[in-house]
């Protein structure tokens, strides 16, 4: 077999002497999808029948309708606010990067390690009295070498991005201990505070809270780059199928490594908007948006008509966790019990959308 | 062009491109694995990572005095009898499963399943249930977690990677809610003898991982049934084909995993006298030694053995850490890097060959 020896990504046709091309590999990639059956290794979100769409919608107005009855004052416009300001910002930053990763057929488990590393670095610089803005751009140089690191591994050694940012998540973890001696946590003294520290965490921005409207902003871009642009293209043709994306001419392994690094920022910003609103860095405090932010995303693919992850669908998933979250809060469960109330919930939303591809088979 | 009309006609949709995927799917290795003479990449890879651990014992020998006593040998198996027999459920889960890092077989469920099965286990023994009871009903807890697991990925079709992550939350939960995040004492007859010393003064869970291991050992790699999981996990479509019945096979692999996650939860109640919080932390290095129990194989797949060996290579090596008083957080960061390092190696073999 050839194989092994011609597929270096610039090899072929260079995408940028073809700008029409890709649009055309997006268009393929989606024709096969819909027509053939698919080799195994095809995202199966790709078959999967539109109907079951509305399972989820229903799923999402029963637990609405049930928390509207069960839990007092759910239906506040104070509980709402609460909602998107305690429950809602942070993982849908988070959430944002791990669409643009699985949207090309990889898995970041390391958006954990991002933010602790982003918000480790930013406290600390805060901390030894550096100016804010070299603090801020302390942490996303942090994000930005773990994402870089994740990069190298699956774009560089082509190493499966689920082993190569688990390696990333323990090579963090044990960083932040030997940074940390071992997991303290750095607090900040509260008086000494820069107004744009504060402003960043608990200002507000045209009378929104300034992280929400970071994560709608951040959104809004995602948005933008995912369904406007032709990276957003390259990303949707790489996650329906590597082999068409690369023989149209995509460049493979270019996108599938600027994912990475997108996802890490991202990741970043939410770390240091975390760090910002507690005052604090807390070490290894990140891993807990990583399943959310899969079972957000994943949720968001049963909303989507080709049943791919997207930024609106994500967005939603995120909303429904949130609003779960804090139901079960007010009904009166405790952590212990929302977290296996979250992740059965999760568990039944990833049932429904892979039985529904089982049907189609 | 012309690569794209010469990419066209070897496109079969069997096979999937490799060239440029993100990992998505690793080199088809179910064809160079069956038979044929032993590789020589493969050759080279074990005799160089037998050659590495025999190196790091060597290296702790000379710098830690007592690193190679009796005691300190007794005592490194001891400590790693849990991870061991985690290790042996992961192994036949991704035996099971294939190599295919998305698709294929993985357990991440298996470390909270222990946390969890340890919970069940210290609070039956706290509130009085003599040990028969108890035991039966924390092999049970990790019995059901793997079939839950089983369920999700062979009956509904989930990824076995995202169903068994949603399944470790689920664990960790109900972990959260038994034990309120603290630790539960336990003690019994039971746990009296597993804690304390076998025959010539070696302790008895330093016998329990060798003997467990040597069991599985002789079931997946020297039996029928072992030779089917390895046929259900190396080429689906040609176990079908054969007559297997590969779903009851990857369900079964799950649930042993499962029983596994339980085992260990009743030895580590033993060594610890009681259940711990954060049993989830062993998820690392669960996975790092099923997968680097690929590089001591012959033929590059998972094997009971290779996991066995692996488990004893970082054992030792935390050991020396401790003993030559390097910080325990860097136990992580090297695990991490042998993760990388098998994957690295084994893809890159395996990619010549193919």
């Amino acid at each position: 077999m050839t194989t092994d020896t011609s597929p270096t990504p610039s090899a072929p046709t260079g995408s940028a002497s073809h700008p029409s091309r890709q649009s055309e590999a997006t268009a393929e990639a989606r024709q096969r999808s819909t027509d053939a059956p698919a080799p195994e290794t095809i995202p199966q979100w790709l078959h999967r029948s539109s109907a079951l769409r509305y399972t989820v919608i229903l799923a999402f107005l029963l637990v609405f309708t049930f928390l509207s009855v069960k839990a007092p004052g759910f239906l506040t416009l104070s509980n709402f606010v609460n909602i998107l300001v305690n429950n809602f910002t942070i993982l849908a930053i988070v959430s944002l990067g791990m669409t643009l990763v699985l949207l090309t057929g990889g898995i970041d488990l390391s958006v954990g390690t991002a933010m602790d590393v982003g918000s480790l670095l930013f406290i600390s610089l805060i901390s030894a009295h550096q100016n804010f803005l070299v603090a801020i751009c302390g942490g996303l140089a942090g994000a930005l070498a773990t994402g870089a690191f994740n990069a190298f591994l699956i774009g560089g050694l082509r190493i499966a991005p689920f082993l190569a940012t688990l390696g990333t998540l323990f090579i963090g973890e044990s960083v932040q201990q030997l940074a940390t001696n071992g997991g303290q946590p750095i607090y900040l003294i509260t008086g000494t505070l820069a107004p744009a520290f504060i402003y960043i965490g608990h200002g507000s921005f045209f009378g929104v809270p300034f992280p929400l409207s970071l994560a709608v902003g951040l959104t809004v871009i995602y948005y933008l780059l995912t369904e406007r642009t032709s990276f957003g293209r390259n990303t949707v043709a790489l996650g329906a199928n590597p082999s068409v994306a690369w023989y149209s001419g995509a460049r493979v392994r270019y996108t599938s490594a600027l994912v990475y690094l997108l996802s890490a920022v991202t990741c970043g910003v939410a770390g240091i908007i975390l760090s910002a609103t507690i005052k604090a860095y807390v070490p290894l405090s990140g891993n807990a948006y990583l399943l959310d932010a899969i079972g957000a995303t994943f949720i968001g693919t049963t909303l989507h008509s080709e049943g791919r992850p997207s930024v609106i669908g994500t967005t939603l998933g995120v909303l429904l966790l949130s609003i779960v979250t804090n139901g079960l809060l007010l009904i009166g469960w405790n952590f212990y019990w929302q977290q296996v109330g979250t992740g059965v919930l999760i568990f039944f939303v990833l049932a429904t959308s892979f039985l529904g591809r089982r049907f189609r088979r | 062009m012309t690569d794209e009309g010469n990419g066209q006609n070897r496109e079969s949709p069997k096979e999937p491109a490799r060239e440029g995927s993100v990992g998505l799917m690793e080199p088809p290795v179910a064809t160079t694995k069956g038979d044929g003479p032993p590789i020589n990449g493969a050759l080279l890879l074990r005799a160089g990572s037998l050659m590495g651990f025999v190196l790091v014992i060597a290296y702790f020998a000379l710098v830690a005095p007592g690193f190679l006593s009796v005691g300190n040998i007794t005592n490194v198996l001891e400590q790693s009898a849990i991870l061991g027999v985690l290790s042996f459920g992961m192994t036949i889960v991704m035996i099971a499963g294939g190599s295919n890092v998305i698709t294929g077989g993985i357990d991440l469920s298996i470390a909270n399943n222990l946390g969890l099965s340890a919970a069940v286990y210290a609070i039956l023994l706290k509130t009085g249930q003599p040990d028969i009871v108890a035991l039966s009903l924390t092999l049970l807890t990790g019995l059901a977690v793997g079939l839950l697991n089983a369920i999700a990925v062979v009956s509904i079709g989930i990824l076995p990677l995202i169903a068994t992550l949603t399944v470790m939350n689920i664990c960790a939960g109900f972990e959260l809610v038994i034990t309120q995040n603290t630790v539960l004492q336990a003690s019994s007859p039971l746990l009296a003898v597993l804690a304390g010393d076998g025959p010539f003064g070696i302790a008895t869970l330093a016998y329990l991982l060798l003997i467990i291991g040597l069991i599985l050992i002789a079931v997946i790699e020297y039996t029928p049934f072992g030779l089917r999981l390895y046929a259900v996990g190396g080429f689906r479509e040609a176990a079908l084909a054969a007559g297997l019945s590969v779903n009851r096979y990857i369900a079964t692999s799950y649930i042993l995993s499962g029983i596994c996650a339980s085992i260990g939860a009743v030895l580590s109640v033993a060594l610890l006298s009681g259940s711990s919080t954060g049993s989830g932390d062993m998820l690392l290095s669960v996975v790092v030694t099923a997968l680097l129990g690929v590089v001591f194989s012959r033929r590059l797949v998972p094997t009971i053995s290779g996991s066995l060996l692996s488990v004893l290579f970082i054992g030792f090596l935390i050991n020396g850490f401790q003993l030559t008083n390097i910080s325990s957080y860097w136990v992580n960061g090297v695990e991490g890097l042998l993760i990388l390092f098998a994957v690295a190696t084994t893809s890159l073999v395996r990619r010549r060959e193919a």
